[in-house]
């Protein structure tokens, strides 16, 4: 089970390594912004989720830990991708140019 | 060389304490500014939390990395202005320079004399502190020591930063409040011209998503306040928690939906009663025959066997102070997200 | 030297009420002076619950086993409630005042157009005249 843990955890840092190089390197906002919300939102669940492997390996009443993290996992899910959806509607009403392959 | 006695994680963390504090003075965007202290904030609760005060992390990671960014924000925004970098004259430069680094060097003066980091033999840590660690049991039967001293042994204190709080948000009234009927005929249509390019109760996601998430922030606070004697938590995060659920909620639909739910004059009502609460309890204890804030004595009235009555004594505190936050919290962000007009903002 | 290490926190608290006294002087515009203040504050913050922490201490929150048997409580496995609980109201009274100290820049706007002090001074004096 730790094993696991120390899989999911590692997994996540891989995927949040993409997410800021994609956040530096991306052309425009919309690129970062899809980058930023889909890498943050997925790596944060699977550290979460080793976090659960860890924790019920512990046994007594911490299954109950495992749940609120679990409760956490989905708040995250809801959130973060509203959060970038209102970063991306407010950027296009701003008047944010998406970037093109003509355009410099 | 002595072994360092805090972590090396520690260390990283303070100093990127100093860099974020630094980036979010110098940035001349200022919202960016105010996302930048957020982040600020949320290091500093890690550090905190670090050193085993997890309750003040809890309090930080509700109020600095969300309310007051919140708050900044709002300001930002009523105030629709950009900075200018209008550098002083090189006199005052010098002059400013030289008065910051002659605090720091008294400061740092000071610094030989202070006991060594993390020893519990220390003045703070050996005379009255363990007295409330070995005795919050028997005492209270409250396993979270913080909250028993918070509410318990040092109740007066707690009371008097509550009516802070509440003094607070009066103040705050009374600088920004104006009236709207007056406001209107003062400033007729120039108003409109400033309405937000952006505003997220246009976009049905945002609704429902935050539609779907307030009853589990306010159901998540509750807990927070009723379980804060045996977990981290009591009436302070928990009614931070709760304002910032109806901050959600007025940002995330609109000014006037809120107040739809919760008229003015019922707000400052519910900021009054929240300190009056705590008030009354105290002064409940001296009509029972002892002290002010001496939870013993309200035995007879509360529920409960023999020695529980300081622990129900706490919890009655606890949602007095986390009613008094709540509404505030509400209340300086209605004031400075519609520049007191009560009509519209952020 | 060692002692610079040795209390390496102090000397962070040190350079974060540097930091937030150069802000609050130097910085023109008002909201940067706000967020200076907030910074001198958790400065303090920091201090305080840096005095607190004890080496090997946990969180002070009695576990169950200790909960039941009050004799084997050990002070020094617990790190100081005292400073924490003293700043966690300083925390809520923190946000609470800079809320006011954003009222009165908001206020100032209204009066004068203007949150740079540059500007402000300049309409004081204008309006003198």
């Amino acid at each position: 089970m730790e094993i696991l843990a120390y899989i999911l955890i590692s997994t996540g840092l891989i995927f949040f390594l993409g997410t800021t190089i994609g956040l530096l390197r991306f052309p425009d906002f919309y690129s970062r912004m899809h980058a930023a919300g889909k890498g943050d939102t997925l790596s944060t669940v699977v550290i979460l989720l080793g976090c659960i492997c860890i924790v019920s390996t512990q046994g007594g009443m911490n299954w109950l830990l495992g749940l609120k993290i679990l409760l956490i996992i989905n708040f995250i899910f809801i959130g973060s991708p509203t959060a970038t959806h209102a970063m991306m509607d407010a950027g296009k009403k701003a008047g944010a140019e998406p970037w093109r392959k003509d355009s410099k | 060389m002595p072994s360092l006695p805090i972590w090396e994680f520690d260390v990283l963390l303070l100093v990127l304490v100093v860099l974020f504090a630094l980036i979010s003075l110098s940035i001349r965007n200022l919202m960016g500014a105010a996302i930048v202290f957020g982040a600020y904030s949320f290091m500093m609760c890690l550090i905190w939390a670090g050193m085993g005060a997890v309750d003040v992390a809890f309090t930080e990671a509700a109020v600095g990395a969300g309310v007051s960014t919140v708050f900044i924000v709002s300001t930002i925004y009523n105030t629709s202005a950009t900075m200018q970098n209008k550098p002083g004259g090189l006199t005052f430069k010098l002059f400013i320079g030289l008065v910051v680094t002659l605090t720091g060097a008294f400061l740092l003066s000071a610094l030989p004399d202070f006991p060594e980091w993390g020893d519990s033999e220390s003045p703070a840590n050996a005379v009255v502190a363990p007295y409330y660690i070995k005795n919050t049991i028997t005492d209270a039967h409250v396993p979270n020591v913080v909250t028993s001293v918070l509410a318990d042994y040092r109740g007066f204190d707690t009371l008097l930063e509550t009516t802070v709080v509440f003094i607070a948000c009066i103040a705050i009234y009374s600088i920004l409040r104006t009236e709207t009927a007056k406001s209107k005929t003062d400033e007729p249509e120039e108003e409109i011209a400033v309405l937000p390019s952006y505003d997220p109760s246009d976009s049905l996601i945002v609704r429902q998503a935050s539609r779907f998430m307030i009853p589990f922030m306010q159901l998540f606070a509750l807990y927070v306040i009723a379980h804060g004697h045996y977990s981290p938590g009591g009436g302070f995060q928990g009614g931070v928690i709760l304002g910032a659920s109806l901050i959600l909620l007025a940002i995330s639909f609109d000014l006037k939906f809120l107040l739809g739910h919760w008229s003015e004059k019922s707000l400052m009502l519910l900021v009054a009663s929240g300190v009056f609460l705590y008030a009354a309890v105290g002064l409940a204890c001296v009509f029972m025959g002892g002290n002010y804030l001496d939870y013993v004595v309200l035995d007879p009235i509360l529920p409960g066997k023999g020695d529980m009555a300081r622990s129900h004594g706490i919890l009655l505190v606890e949602i007095g102070v986390g009613i008094t936050v709540m509404f505030s919290m509400v209340a300086i962000h209605i004031n400075l997200a519609s520049n007191g007009r009560f009509d519209r903002g952020l | 030297m060692e002692n610079l290490i040795a209390n390496f926190n102090y000397v962070i608290v040190v350079i974060l009420m540097m930091i937030g006294l150069w802000a609050m002087l130097a910085q023109k515009n008002l909201i940067k002076k706000c967020i200076g203040m907030a910074i001198f504050q958790t400065g303090i913050i920091l201090f305080f619950i840096s005095i607190g922490a004890k080496n090997e201490a946990k969180v002070p929150i009695l576990s169950k086993f200790v909960a039941e048997n009050p004799p084997a409580i050990i002070v020094n496995d617990y790190a100081n409630p005292l400073t924490q609980i003293l700043m966690l109201t300083a925390i809520v009274v923190g946000v609470s005042t800079l809320g006011v100290g954003l009222a009165i820049v908001q206020k100032i706007y209204l009066e004068y157009g203007a949150i740079e002090e540059n500007e402000i001074l300049a309409r004081i004096d204008s309006e003198d005249e």
